[in-house]
C-alpha cells in the first residue's frame, strides 16, 4: 500500500463513525472488495500515531460481541485533516491518471 | 489549540501511567486476536486452526507492540531507564571489563579536559580588557630589527596624524626603588603616556589616569599604584590619593590606584611578561629636540576605531612613516610599522606548542575510543546468542542499537566522571609545571567551560566508540547466530577483521605520537648537549640600581660600582666576581648601530650594528665565558687608559671574516673622530646565544665598566664560588648595605636557575608529549593483547589439533606472534607514514634535529613492535598450553 494512504483510509473509515481496530481493518478490506489487505503490523502503529497526533481519539466501549474494545473516533482537528488529505489525494490521483492516459 | 492540549495530555499519560497504557495496548491486541479467531470460526474453521490462522496473520506481536510504543514518541524516556538498569547489571557482572573501560576512558577524557583547561585559559578566553580585540601593539621594523621600539617624536606624529586609532599610547620599563616604607624595595615600574589605561580599557579604581598635561617635562613626579602594591605596602588606605611616596629618593604624588583586574599587557623591550607584573606607573614626558627624533626605547599600544582592522591601521601607519622618512631622512628612513593584535602578541609564541598538545591529547582520546570499541566488541561476541534471540523474537534492530549505545554512553559518562577528577588533578599539575612566565599561565582555572567540555567529550566518546560495535553485532545473520551459540567459531571472521582494523589504527596513532615524542626528545637532548657558552654551576647573580637622587652623575655611579667591585673581590669564598650590563639568557637585547669600523664601509642602506654590553674585569671569569683570543679586561683598563673593547666570536666573524681581530679599531663618537676616540679590540670571547634554542649568537661587544662614565645605573652582579652559592648572598647584602643602606638588592638567583628557565618550555612540551605517547602505546598494547587473546580462544581447538599432530610449542607460538606482529607491522607502517606527513608541523619546535630524522623513526618502529610482541606473548604462551584432548572434546 502506498505510504500515507493507510492514514487516509483510516480517517475515511472513522468519518463514518467510531470503530475498533479490527473493524477498521475489516471495513477497509470489504469496501475494497479484498483488494486492500491491512496488516496488523501496519494498522496498530498507524492508529497509535494518528492518536498521538491528535487526529483521532480513543475510548474503551462495549463492542458488538459484548466485550470491551478500544474504539477510535475522529476529532474535530482530524476531520479538517481528513478533508485536507482527501483533496491532496484527489489532486495526486488525477495528476497520475493524466500522465498514465497520455498518448 | 485543543489538539495541542490533547497531544500533551497523551504524552504525559504515557509517561506517568505507563502500566495502564501498556495494559491497554495488550488488551487492544488481544481483543483483535480474539475477534479474528471468532471470525475464522464463523468461516468454518475448527477452534485450534482458527486461533493459529489469526496468530499467523497478526505476525510478530512484539514488533507491533514496539512500533506502537515508538508512535508515542516518549518511548525513549521509558526504554532509556530500562537500558540503563540493564547496562549497570551487565557492568556489575563483569567488573574487569568495566574497570578496563572506565580507566581507559578516564585517562583519555581527563587528559583532554586538562589540556582544554589550558587552551581555554590561554587561547579561548578574551584578554581582560574592554573590547580587547580592538587593542593592538605597534613596532618599527627593518631588515636588521624585525620588531623594534618606537622613538618619542615619531610616536607624537603617529598620534597626531593617524585616523585609524581611537587612542594610542606608549610605555617603557622604568623600575624604581621604594624607600621610607620598611626595607628598601625595587618596584617594577613603567612610564606611560597620557591615556595609556584608556587604550587598555581599564579605568582606575581610585583617582584619575595621566592626561596630556602630565606628558610635559617637570610633571613626572606622579605615580599610579597597582592594587597589589596598594594592598601590600599601604594597607589599602582609601585616602591614599595625594599622599607622597619616595621612589629612587624623590617624592612622587599618588594620583590613582588601579583595580585588581589590571594586567600588564606584556612588552618586548626589557621585557616584563603579561599579568600582575607591574607595581606602579609614572608619566612618560616628551623632552628634547623634535628634529633629532630620539632613541628607540618606547613601545606602542593602540585601540583601533570600531571596524578598523589591524591591516588597515598598518597601511595607514606605514604611509605616515613614509611622510616622516621624507621629513627626517637621517632618522626615519628605512623603517616600516608593524601592527599586531595584542592577543596575537601575547599568545602567538605559545600557540603552536599548545596546538601540538591538543593534537597529541586528541590522538590519545581516539586511541582510547578504539580501545573501548575493541573491548565492547569482545563483549558483544559473548552476547551474540542473546542478540540473535532478541532479533528473532521481533525486537527492532534500531532499538537494540539504541540499547547498546545507551550502554556505551553510560560507560563513557562513568569514564568521564573519573576523567573529570583526573582533569582537576591534571590541570593543577599542568599549571604547576608550566614554564615560569608562560603567557597567561595565571589565567588558567578550572571552570564551567572545562566541566562542559568534559561532559560533551564523554557523551561524544560514548557514541563514537559504541556505534561500530552496536551496528556490527546487530547485523549478524540470525540463523548463524543461533546455531553458533555462545562459542561462535565461525562467522566471526568479519568480527575479527573489524577488531584487527581497530588495533592497526591504535598502533598507527600511537606511532604518530611516539614519533613526535622521539623527535622532541632528540631535540631536547641536543639542547642539553649544546654548550651554553657559560658555566652555570656555583654562580649566584643579582642586580643593583642606583637612584638619581643620591647618585646624580656618572662619576658618583662609577665610584660606587668601583668600590663595590673591589669589596666583592675581597670576600673570602669568592673565586671570581664581576659586574655587567646583563646576564645570558635573560632576554636582554639592546642594540647599537651607526658606529664605524676602521677601514670598512657598511653595506648600502645598512649600518654596522651589534648588541652592546658592559663588563667589569671579572665578569667573564665569573660566568665562565671562555676567552677565544687576546685578553680579558683588567684593572688597567681605567677611565684614563686607552679605550678598549671585547667582541664575541659572532661579531668577529661577521665584520672581520677570516682576519685577526685583535688590534682592530672601531669608533662610537660620530663622523670625525680624533685619534683618541678610536677603541681598540683587545679580546674575543666565546658566543652565548640569546636563548638556548636560537640557531646562533648575535654579534655583540663589551665596553669595560670603568670606561663607560657611569651611563648604566643598573648593573647585574655575578659571583662564582667554590661551593653552593647561598651563604655568599648574605655577605653581598652586607657589603651593599655597608656602602649605602638605602639600596635594595634585587633579582637574586643562581645561574643554574637561569639556565633551567631557559629550557623550561621545551622540557614542558617534551614531558607532556612523551606522557601522552606512553599512554597511547600502553593503550595500543592492551588493544593488541585483547584481540590476540580473543583469536587464541577462537582457535584453541585448532592449536590443540596441531599439537596433537606433532607441532612443537614454538611452532604455535610463532603462529600467534606472527599474527600479532603482522597487525602491528601494518599499524607501524601506517603510523610512520602519518608521522612523516605530520612531522613538519613540529619543525619550529625542534632544535638541530630534522623532522624526518631516520634514527628516530627506526627506533620508534622498533619500540612499537617490541611492545606489540610483548602484548602478544601472553596469549601466545597460552596457546602453547592448549590441551589437545579437551579442545577436541569441547568441539
Amino acid at each position: 500500500m502506498i505510504q500515507g494512504t493507510l492514514d487516509l483510509l483510516i480517517l475515511k473509515t472513522l468519518s463514518l463513525g467510531p470503530r475498533h481496530g479490527w473493524a477498521i481493518g475489516k471495513r477497509i478490506e470489504q469496501e475494497s472488495r479484498d483488494e486492500l489487505q491491512v496488516s496488523q503490523g501496519a494498522l496498530y502503529p498507524a492508529l497509535h500515531r494518528l492518536e498521538q497526533q491528535g487526529w483521532i481519539r480513543a475510548e474503551w466501549k462495549m463492542s458488538e460481541t459484548g466485550r470491551e474494545a478500544k474504539f477510535y473516533s475522529l476529532t474535530r482537528a482530524g476531520r479538517t485533516q481528513f478533508d485536507k488529505e482527501l483533496a491532496q489525494w484527489e489532486r495526486l490521483s488525477r495528476a497520475v491518471g493524466l500522465v498514465l492516459r497520455m498518448v | 489549540m485543543q489538539r495541542l492540549f490533547e497531544i500533551v495530555r497523551l504524552r504525559l499519560r504515557t509517561l506517568m501511567r505507563r502500566k495502564k497504557v501498556e495494559d491497554e495496548l495488550e488488551r487492544e491486541l488481544r481483543f483483535h486476536l480474539d475477534r479474528e479467531t471468532q471470525e475464522n470460526i464463523a468461516g468454518g474453521m475448527g477452534p485450534e486452526e482458527a486461533r493459529r490462522a489469526a496468530l499467523s496473520k497478526m505476525g510478530g506481536r512484539t514488533r507491533i507492540e514496539e512500533e506502537c510504543r515508538d508512535m508515542r514518541r516518549t518511548a525513549w524516556v521509558e526504554t532509556f531507564g530500562a537500558d540503563l538498569r540493564y547496562c549497570f547489571r551487565g557492568l556489575r557482572n563483569s567488573p574487569g571489563f568495566a574497570t578496563a573501560m572506565i580507566v581507559t576512558l578516564a585517562l583519555g577524557i581527563g587528559a583532554n579536559s586538562a589540556i582544554f583547561g589550558v587552551i581555554d585559559g590561554v587561547l579561548l578566553r578574551p584578554l581582560p580588557y574592554a573590547e580587547q580585540n580592538r587593542i593592538v601593539r605597534f613596532f618599527l621594523s627593518n631588515a636588521s630589527y624585525p620588531r623594534f621600539p618606537v622613538n618619542a617624536w615619531d610616536f607624537l606624529d603617529f598620534r597626531a596624524r593617524n585616523r585609524s586609532f581611537a587612542s594610542m599610547a606608549v610605555m617603557t620599563r622604568s623600575d624604581m626603588q621604594l624607600s621610607g616604607a620598611g626595607e628598601p624595595r625595587r618596584l617594577s615600574g613603567f612610564r606611560v603616556s597620557a591615556g595609556y589605561f584608556g587604550v587598555l580599557g581599564v579605568a582606575p579604581m581610585l583617582g584619575r589616569e595621566f592626561e596630556t598635561k602630565d606628558e610635559r617635562p617637570g610633571n613626572e613626579r606622579q605615580a599610579i599604584l597597582s592594587a597589589r602594591l596598594w594592598r601590600a605596602q599601604f594597607h589599602s588606605d582609601p585616602h591614599i590619593l595625594g599622599r607622597k611616596i619616595r621612589l629612587d629618593g624623590r617624592p612622587f604624588t599618588i594620583v590613582a590606584v588601579m583595580p585588581e583586574a589590571m594586567r600588564h599587557p606584556g612588552n618586548a623591550y626589557r621585557p616584563v611578561s603579561y599579568g600582575e607584573t607591574v607595581d606602579f606607573w609614572w608619566p612618560f614626558t616628551f623632552e628634547g629636540n623634535p628634529s633629532r627624533r630620539g632613541s628607540h626605547y618606547i613601545e606602542g599600544v593602540g585601540r583601533l576605531k570600531p571596524a578598523v582592522t589591524a591591516e588597515a591601521a598598518s597601511a595607514e601607519m606605514n604611509s605616515i612613516m613614509a611622510q616622516l622618512a621624507r621629513e627626517h631622512p637621517d632618522f626615519d628612513a628605512g623603517w616600516r610599522v608593524l601592527v599586531v593584535p595584542l592577543f596575537t602578541e601575547i599568545t602567538g609564541g605559545s600557540r603552536r606548542m599548545l596546538m601540538l598538545l591538543v593534537g597529541a591529547v586528541g590522538l590519545v582520546l581516539l586511541i582510547a575510543c578504539a580501545n573501548a570499541a575493541n573491548l565492547l566488541l569482545a563483549r558483544a561476541t559473548g552476547r551474540r546468542r542473546e542478540i540473535a534471540v532478541r532479533l528473532a523474537l521481533g525486537a527492532a534492530r534500531g532499538r537494540l542499537i539504541r540499547q547498546m549505545l545507551t550502554e556505551s554512553v553510560a560507560i563513557s559518562v562513568l569514564g568521564g566522571a573519573a576523567g573529570g577528577l583526573t582533569a582537576v588533578l591534571g590541570l593543577k599539575a599542568l599549571v604547576a609545571l608550566l614554564p615560569a612566565g608562560f603567557p597567561r599561565g595565571g589565567d588558567i582555572h578550572l571552570n564551567l567551560a572545562v566541566l562542559g567540555f568534559t561532559i560533551a567529550v564523554s557523551l561524544a566518546t560514548g557514541v563514537v566508540f559504541g556505534l561500530a560495535p552496536a551496528i556490527q553485532s546487530t547485523r549478524s545473520d540470525l540463523q548463524a547466530g543461533l546455531r553458533e551459540g555462545a562459542r561462535g567459531a565461525t562467522g566471526s571472521a568479519r568480527h575479527l577483521r573489524l577488531r584487527s582494523a581497530l588495533v592497526i589504527s591504535e598502533v598507527s596513532l600511537a606511532c604518530v605520537l611516539l614519533t613526535g615524542a622521539g623527535l622532541l626528545l632528540r631535540s631536547f637532548l641536543n639542547l642539553l648537549r649544546t654548550d651554553p657558552g657559560f658555566r652555570a654551576g656555583h654562580v649566584v647573580t643579582m642586580s643593583v640600581s642606583l637612584p638619581r637622587e643620591t647618585y646624580p652623575n656618572g662619576r658618583a655611579v662609577m665610584d660606587f660600582y668601583s668600590r663595590f667591585e673591589a669589596r666583592l673581590r675581597a670576600l673570602p669564598p669568592v673565586r671570581a666576581s664581576g659586574l655587567g650590563s646583563d646576564l645570558p639568557w635573560t632576554g636582554y637585547d639592546d642594540n647599537m648601530g651607526g658606529w664605524q669600523i676602521e677601514g670598512k664601509q657598511p653595506p648600502p642602506h645598512d649600518e654596522f650594528h651589534a648588541r652592546y654590553h658592559v663588563a667589569s674585569p671579572g665578569y667573564f671569569q665569573a660566568l665562565g665565558i671562555p676567552l677565544v683570543a687576546g685578553r680579558f679586561f683588567t684593572g688597567a683598563d681605567s677611565a684614563e687608559a686607552p679605550k678598549v673593547l671585547i667582541v664575541n666570536r659572532a661579531m668577529a666573524e661577521r665584520y672581520w671574516p677570516g682576519e685577526n681581530v685583535i688590534g682592530r679599531r672601531v669608533n662610537f663618537d660620530g663622523d670625525h673622530p680624533s685619534e683618541k676616540d678610536w677603541t681598540r679590540i683587545v679580546g674575543v670571547v666565546g658566543d652565548v646565544k640569546d636563548s638556548p634554542e636560537k640557531p646562533a649568537a648575535e654579534p655583540a661587544f663589551w665596553w669595560p665598566m670603568e670606561q663607560t662614565q657611569g651611563f648604566l645605573r643598573e648593573m647585574t652582579i655575578a659571583v662564582r664560588t667554590d661551593n653552593d652559592p647561598p651563604p655568599v648572598v648574605g655577605a653581598i647584602r652586607r657589603v651593599v648595605s655597608d656602602l649605602d643602606p638605602s639600596l635594595a638588592l634585587a633579582d637574586v638567583r643562581t645561574m643554574d636557575d637561569i639556565a633551567e628557565a631557559g629550557i623550561a618550555a621545551p622540557r614542558f612540551t617534551l614531558f607532556l608529549v612523551a606522557l601522552f605517547a606512553a599512554l597511547a602505546i600502553a593503550l595500543a598494547g592492551i588493544g593488541a593483547y585483547s584481540v590476540i587473546a580473543y583469536s587464541v580462544n577462537q582457535r584453541a581447538a585448532e592449536f590443540g589439533m596441531r599439537m596433537a599432530l606433532g607441532a612443537r610449542p614454538w611452532d604455535v607460538m610463532r603462529l600467534v606472534l606472527g599474527h600479532g606482529l603482522r597487525l602491528a607491522a601494518v599499524g607501524v607502517g601506517a603510523g610512520m607514514a602519518a608521522g612523516l606527513a605530520l612531522s613538519r608541523l613540529l619543525r619550529s619546535l625542534l632544535y638541530e634535529v630534522s623532522p624526518v630524522d631516520p634514527a628516530t623513526y627506526f627506533l620508534v618502529a622498533l619500540f612499537a613492535l617490541a611492545i606489540a610482541a610483548l602484548a602478544c606473548y601472553l596469549p601466545a604462551r597460552r596457546a602453547t598450553l592448549a590441551d589437545p584432548a579437551s579442545a577436541l572434546r569441547a568441539e
